[in-house]
């Protein structure tokens, strides 16, 4: 069988949009890592010590464009196959069962993926695309020149109705990861009464809730701050 | 358990044939005992029906035990209605109480066109079977049974994925009209037991490639099918199939 037919069936599809999705699971908790600077209580400088460090590093710089194409390869497949499962019923049933049988997160992941993908967006244009093309202000620590991103987050995270998108952004993850993390896992064949424990419990807990908790709490902080 | 007679009102999908436009009817159904089956509760009715020489609703069914996964009935919402791990038949009417209104639609998907009011095409199924749902086996005097040894386990797992009566259940049930839980119930119960394994690898892909032609949805791990299978199949096998898939895919020479 050939590669192109390999990825080309609804499961090969879905291989693709789970091993995809698992990686993103990974960047994640490194992202939030890095973030959680932005609450040390320093001016500034372990934020953006570390935000240069990111928009300069080579490798980074590699893994970084990787990261954007393997969002797009995430969300083009996951969108094919949802319109695909949408034709298959052409008319719709008049009662629908609700949650008598599925979950509701299970059945919102093409809503929350698309919040997801509009916030994405968003941050993008907002931070990164600033970071590496905006003007931002300079800023030096023992000689050396950095841009200042500190600032530029503490200013727009002043703005409520920026920190609410955030907010809506982390819901949207916090949701999409309740079911995603572990339904990968299922769509890779890895189901097994041992394991499947610690998959549900690492996909909710700390994916579903720990980790969107962790990035919205930083705008809802920084907001509080700045109206004191 | 108690014995007790109800009226009801039922609303019925009701379709003249494939291409024609359906719309749903109600009708009152009166004196329906709490003993009756589902289907026998439609036999009334259709008696009914037929005494005013009204056109009957039209409904798949067969052995009446459960066994034959005829009877399709979309039931408030509920494929096979609102009992676990049974067909329509199987369900009764003291599932429900006086003054009900119950809705039956039929299988909604695209890969099962309606033929008329309630019974569907399920020819897509057969379809896939004939992808590679089989073992090829060669005539002459049958072998020793035990020739072959096959693990308890193996043995027991295979045996819980062949009570797949082919119903449909699964693609009613998923909101993508996937039918994942039927294909990955015949692959595995070759796939786990030694004659299986000469055909693994085509039986997969070929399967699966068919179920795609046939328009069915792909599988978001919702879980539905499992809740609503008369015969409780685990959603262990679709991870199989999965592994299977993988399997095949990657080594399979064709």
């Amino acid at each position: 069988m050939k590669w192109s037919q390999f990825f080309n069936t609804s499961i090969g599809k879905k291989l693709l949009v789970g091993a995809t999705g698992l990686f993103l699971c990974s960047f994640v908790i490194v992202h939030l890592a890095g973030n959680l600077a932005l609450l040390k209580n320093d001016g500034g400088e372990a934020f953006n010590v570390y935000a240069a460090f990111m928009s300069h590093n080579a490798l980074i710089q590699f893994i970084a464009w990787g990261l954007k194409i393997v969002i797009l390869v995430h969300a083009i497949l996951a969108l094919q196959l949802t319109f695909r499962n949408r034709a298959a019923r052409p008319v719709k049933y008049a009662v629908n069962p609700g949650n008598q049988t599925s979950s509701w997160f299970s059945r919102q992941m093409a809503i929350m993926g698309s919040i997801l993908l509009i916030f994405i967006i968003i941050h993008l244009k907002d931070f990164w695309y600033r970071m590496h093309y905006g003007e931002l202000e300079p800023v030096s620590y023992g000689g050396e020149e950095l841009k200042n991103m500190y600032l530029a987050v503490q200013v727009a995270f002043r703005e409520l109705w920026i920190v609410i998108i955030y907010v809506i952004g982390m819901i949207g993850l916090s949701f999409h990861l309740v079911h995603g993390f572990k339904s990968a896992f299922q769509t890779f064949g890895l189901n097994h009464v041992k394991y499947n424990g610690l998959i549900n419990f690492v996909g909710v807990w700390i994916f579903g809730i720990l980790i969107p908790l962790g990035f919205a709490i930083i705008p809802v902080v920084i907001y509080f701050k700045s109206i004191q | 358990m108690e014995h007790y007679n109800m009226n009801l009102t039922l609303k019925v999908w009701r379709q003249k044939n494939t291409n024609a436009q359906g719309q749903f009817e109600s009708y009152q159904v009166p004196g329906v005992s709490s003993e009756m089956s589902f289907l026998e509760m439609f036999d009334v009715l259709n008696e009914r029906l037929i005494n005013e020489g009204k056109e009957p609703v039209a409904f798949d069914h067969d052995c009446r035990e459960g066994i034959c996964g005829a009877c399709s009935m979309h039931i408030n919402g509920r494929a096979h209605g609102p009992w676990a791990g049974t067909t329509t038949c199987q369900l009764h009417m003291r599932a429900f109480k006086d003054g009900d209104t119950i809705t039956v639609e039929p299988w909604r998907s695209g890969s099962f066109p309606v033929v008329k009011d309630l019974t569907v095409d399920r020819g897509a199924f057969d379809r896939i079977i004939e992808a590679g749902g089989y073992v090829s086996v060669n005539t002459g005097n049958a072998q020793d049974a035990n020739n072959i040894l096959v693990p308890k386990d193996d043995a027991d797992a295979a045996f819980a994925a062949a009570a797949c009566i082919g119903c449909g259940a699964c693609v009613a049930a998923c909101k993508n009209s996937s039918a994942m839980l039927f294909v990955s119930a015949k692959v595995s119960q070759l796939a786990l037991l030694p004659q299986g394994q000469p055909e693994k690898k085509s039986r997969a892909l070929n399967m699966i490639a068919q179920m795609d032609k046939e328009g069915f949805g792909s599988c978001t791990n919702t879980g539905a099918c499992e809740a609503e299978c008369p015969k409780e199949i685990s959603l262990t096998n679709i991870a199989r199939l999965n592994r299977e898939y993988i399997a095949a895919g990657l080594t399979y020479e064709k």
